[in-house]
């Protein structure tokens, strides 16, 4: 309670008011206290009466005190205060903001005699007074005061006041002289008050703005023109040329009163807060208004529930593999609330089954920012770095893939997936290293010894595919055909239908050719393969020695014994991708559990984390059974080539998957048809595989050795047989050109370069052959 | 202006003693209802106080009965928000309203009821228009602060800094809308009152007003006379008297379905339920 506001009342109001506030206010703790105090200068003297005529203003209202006491509480309370600023006041005549109206003693016609006596009693040191120099003296000047320029507004001009502005606070203007000489009688003068002498009526001022309160340093003090003099003066002088103005016609024509924004700036300088609006209804105080029930609180709940129903309807569409309009509401979602967490989860997981994976890397990081304790987000986000962490490193970018695991770890420490695929990278990333230095030395060796042999082998084999030739014409076995499906015309074939043909014609050269080419193909059969059964999933990587195939007996020996031995590593492979392909699958389960009952959503989440490290078979089963069911929708996507891939092989047993893996050299042929590396210089690229394929441990190792030197004689044999046995080497590139021709046409530029190597190649073995 | 008097609502007319007519009751809570939802709707205090007088005119030219008075009141605010130039958007207008009904409900769903009643709301308001003919309003708000600037430089600055008159002053003109005061009387005259009533309330003096040859309040408004002013302020403080009388929120006792602003919907121009008036 303000005690001194409540005595500024009581003395205007009297006792009356004081018992009726007793009466009203006797359950409010505060005022019993502050009305024992507060009535006892009315027990004892009699309340100080200030100014006279009191006992005639003293209207005894009952009403007005009535309403006093029942609001007392609100209209003495100390919060129940205007704010304004002390520096509001600076430049109070900046023109036209309000309608700066003449000093209201003028309207109300004061005696002179009082309006000096309020000025004397209101004038305060630092206060800017404005006057002409009536007199110079040598200790100083005299001024008459015209107007006030500062604190209050009041009408002087005809007081006859002045103020003495003594030597010492008038600041000199040049080295040398009188700074008083600067003056002269008649000049308006702006000064800061110093001193005032209430009783004797005396006032001294200064030019220095020293003079003046902090905030209004900023005037100069001195010498000013008449259009410098306040508004309000101004106004006042017109108001007594033409005293029969009212004020409400000057305010009125003021410019100033018709400024739309003046209700904001006289509230602002008078203290009104409007965000806070001040009521003396109690049931619109301020408390009672909860931030819940603002509008933008409520827009913004609503959004969010709006937002989160196109997201289950977007998890709807996503279940059923409409995956466009999933994709749409989601961003439906976004639109409606920009930092929707569900909706940029659910968009994140989308863009993770379609393979994007670094757009679904952005929502996730953007939905943990908003909600850093989502679980979801978190999880699936460590699952989508730890997979395009593998991407990184089947492309062989192994620092930035190390970075996604960091990443990953740094988001979950006990995220084993991340933490194994990041060991694992290191180990490889020495173990590549090692081998590369042992590749290079056997390179050297291979090189010089394979040259001499495969010359010889090829001039045999041509020579007895020759013979056979003609007496094998129309053996074409089912099973050859059935075999080169599975074995597959290489990743690097052209489109499926021209390896299809050309499989056809080389037919019996395949028969006879034992064992050439077997790595090759049979590395990249899993992708004939799904070529073979899903029309062009993604763009066929160029290779042509799609047209060297090869025995299907001796392909499956092959496989059988790299089965056999691969086994066990296939497996922890297969781990290893499982939980983060199966996250894709999680993502629509978890979100319809989510929708319809948070709670239950987020316990879900737990068991399926849960389950998805304890029950990893089961997982990836359901994977791949779903897996199966939505690659279609997936395989067009021609962006995701690696996804799709990979969801291939998984659909073809476990057996053709780790050819893959043990191959990595052939992926990435498949992967980028346009690297150079694979631009078939003879025997260069099998050395290429051995040497890609570091991934393979030692021992596998030296069975690829053998095998692949096996398979580069009779390679070059199958070669030579080629040319020979089918056509004379014109005929050969003509035959070439033709069945590539018609591959042309979907095959994109640099396929075509590579094929044109080839034919080069060709040309040139050809010529060795014969010679 | 000289039409107002008629306008004067129910309330206003019965004395100070009587207690105020169903009619009226009903006027005052929707009423507060305009100013809760344009606080809920941070809107400023002239927005607000448009709104309520043109609620207040168009039910001066209607029968209370023609139409739900909560409809009016959504599209007063709206329009008061275009003519006042701080735009309000209709589903934040709809959204404050249905949680001032059901303050523990949820936001409504933005399904086809939701399209339905902001059509509604946008068709009252062309319903509002043509029954105001596109009249302004003076509003006090404007000359009450230059007023204060006045006095304030008349009066000695420590004792206007220790009252606070300002803050009463806004208070109590804001509070006066519950009222249609503003239809009854002068903007000017309502000001002065309103400023008489704070300077009343806390002992203020304006110095020199015996000696004046014209007294302040007279000085704002030739016209103004002190019976005016007593007039306005006795009613001014019925307003408070009205407030403690009526029991506005929570409500109690009342039907579980609450005012239905919602029940409205479809039915254009949409017919008041008399249900809402639950006499204590």
């Amino acid at each position: 309670m303000d005690r001194d506001l409540l005595r500024q009342s009581l003395n205007c109001h009297g006792s009356s008011l004081l018992s009726l506030l007793r009466s009203e206010q006797q359950d409010n703790p505060h005022f019993r206290s502050l009305l024992g105090s507060a009535a006892e200068p009315t027990r004892g003297p009699p309340p100080p009466q200030p100014l006279q005529g009191r006992k005639e203003k003293r209207v005894d209202n009952i009403e007005i005190q009535k309403f006093i006491s029942k609001k007392a509480d609100l209209l003495f309370a100390l919060s129940w205060k205007s704010d304004a600023p002390a520096t509001s006041e600076i430049n109070e005549d900046s023109e036209d903001h309000y309608a700066v109206m003449p000093p209201l003693e003028q309207f109300m016609e004061i005696p002179s005699m009082d309006r000096r006596e309020l000025f004397f009693r209101d004038i305060e040191r630092g206060d800017i007074v404005i006057g002409r120099i009536s007199s110079i003296r040598e200790f100083g000047f005299f001024m008459v005061l015209i107007c006030l320029g500062s604190g209050i507004m009041r009408d002087i001009a005809h007081l006859e006041i002045t103020a003495l502005c003594p030597l010492r606070d008038v600041p000199s203007h040049s080295n040398h002289g009188d700074p008083l000489s600067y003056y002269q009688t008649g000049d308006i003068i702006r000064a800061g008050i110093k001193d005032i002498d209430r009783y004797h009526e005396k006032l001294a001022v200064s030019l220095y703005s020293s003079s003046l309160p902090p905030h209004l340093s900023g005037i100069k003090l001195g010498v000013i023109s008449s259009e410098e003099l306040p508004l309000y003066y101004r106004r006042s002088v017109e108001l007594n040329s033409n005293s029969l103005e009212s004020y409400e016609n000057i305010m009125q024509s003021s410019l100033g009163f018709v400024n739309p924004g003046v209700v904001e700036f006289l509230l602002e300088k008078l203290g009104i807060d409007e965000s806070n609006p001040p009521s003396l209804m109690r049931g619109l105080q301020s408390k009672n208004f909860s931030e819940d029930d603002f509008a933008s609180a409520l827009r913004k709940k609503q959004s969010a529930s709006w937002a989160l129903k196109c997201v289950k309807i977007g998890v709807d569409y996503f279940k059923v593999g409409r995956h466009v309009d999933a994709m749409n509401e989601y961003n439906k979602a976004l639109e409606i609330d920009k930092q929707n967490v569900e909706a940029l989860v659910a968009r994140g997981a989308l863009y993770a089954t379609k393979g994007s994976l670094n757009k679904a890397i952005e929502d996730f990081e953007l939905a943990l920012e908003n909600c850093p304790n989502h679980r979801n987000a978190r999880k699936y986000l460590c699952q989508t770095l730890v997979e395009r962490g593998g991407q990184l490193e089947e492309e062989e970018k192994f620092l930035n893939a190390e970075s996604y695991y960091k990443k990953a770890l740094t988001l979950d420490e006990t995220f084993k997936d991340a933490e194994d695929a990041l060991q694992k990278l290191h180990k490889y990333m020495q173990k590549s290293l090692e081998l590369r230095e042992k590749q290079a030395e056997k390179e050297e060796k291979q090189k010089t010894k394979k040259i001499e042999t495969s010359a010889e082998k090829l001039r045999k084999l041509l020579k007895e595919e020759k013979r056979l030739k003609k007496k094998r014409r129309k053996s074409t076995s089912s099973s050859s055909s059935v075999s080169s499906a599975d074995e597959s015309v290489s990743s690097s074939s052209s489109s499926s239908s021209s390896g299809h043909k050309r499989h056809k014609k080389h037919k019996r050269n395949r028969s006879e050719s034992s064992r050439s080419s077997r790595r090759h193909s049979s590395s990249a059969s899993s992708s004939q393969i799904d070529q073979n059964r899903k029309d062009e999933c993604y763009p066929v990587p160029a290779n042509t020695s799609a047209s060297f195939l090869n025995h299907k007996q001796e392909v499956e020996k092959l496989l059988g014994k790299q089965d056999r031995l691969q086994y066990e590593k296939t497996q922890i492979k297969e781990k290893d991708r499982c939980p983060l392909s199966s996250s894709s699958l999680e993502i629509p389960d978890d979100f319809g559990g989510r929708s319809e009952d948070p709670r239950d959503f987020y316990n879900s989440c737990r068991t399926q984390a849960g389950s998805s490290k304890t029950e990893k078979p089961y997982k990836s089963e359901r994977h791949f059974s779903s897996r199966r069911n939505s690659s279609e929708s997936f395989c067009r996507n021609s962006e995701d080539k690696i996804y799709g891939y990979r969801r291939f092989e998984k659909d073809i047993e476990g057996r053709k998957e780790h050819y893959r893996r043990w191959e990595p050299g052939s992926v990435r042929h498949s992967t980028s048809p346009a690297s150079s590396d694979y631009s078939w210089k003879s025997v260069e690229k099998y050395k290429k595989y051995t040497h890609s394929g570091p991934r393979d441990f030692s021992r596998h190792e030296q069975r690829y050795r053998l095998n692949t030197n096996q398979g580069e004689y009779e390679r070059e044999d199958n070669y030579g047989e080629d040319i020979k046995t089918e056509v004379p080497e014109e005929d050969a590139l003509s035959s070439k050109e033709h069945s590539e021709s018609s591959v042309k046409k979907n095959l994109p530029q640099n396929l075509l370069n590579i094929f044109n190597q080839i034919a080069e190649f060709e040309k040139e073995k050809g010529n060795k052959s014969k010679n | 202006m000289e039409g107002w008097e008629d306008c004067r609502g129910g309330a206003a007319a019965q004395g100070p003693e009587a207690r105020p007519a169903p009619e009226a009751r009903v006027q005052f809570r929707v009423a507060r209802f305009i100013v809760e939802a344009g606080v809920n709707l941070g809107m400023r205090s002239i927005p607000i106080a448009t709104a309520c007088t043109i609620y207040r005119k168009f039910f001066c030219e209607t029968n209370l009965d023609a139409y739900d008075p909560y409809l009016i009141a959504m599209s007063s605010i709206y329009l008061a928000g275009k003519v006042k130039e701080q735009r309000l958007r209709i589903r934040d207008i709809i959204n404050v309203s249905n949680r001032y009904f059901n303050p523990s409900g949820e936001p409504l769903e933005l399904d086809s009821r939701f399209w339905e009643l902001r059509e509604s709301i946008v068709q009252c308001e062309l319903l509002i228009l043509r029954s105001m003919l596109f009249q302004v309003f003076q509003h006090s708000h404007k000359y009450l602060l230059h007023y204060l600037v006045s006095l304030r430089n008349w009066l000695n600055r420590h004792s206007w800094q220790r009252t606070p008159v300002a803050v009463t002053v806004w208070a109590l003109l804001r509070d006066s809308y519950h009222r249609g005061l503003c239809l009854s009387f002068q903007a000017q005259h309502i000001t002065v009152a309103v400023l008489y009533l704070a300077l009343q309330v806390y002992g203020v003096e304006v110095p020199a007003e015996v000696e004046a040859e014209k007294p302040w309040w007279q000085v704002f408004s030739d016209d103004l006379t002190k019976p005016i002013i007593d007039n306005i302020v006795s009613d001014l403080i019925q307003i408070y008297t009205i407030d403690t009388e009526i029991p506005l929120r929570p409500w109690p006792g009342l039907p579980k379905e609450k005012p239905r602003m919602v029940s409205c919907l479809g039915t254009l121009p949409p017919r008041r339920h008399d249900g809402w008036s639950p006499e204590e």
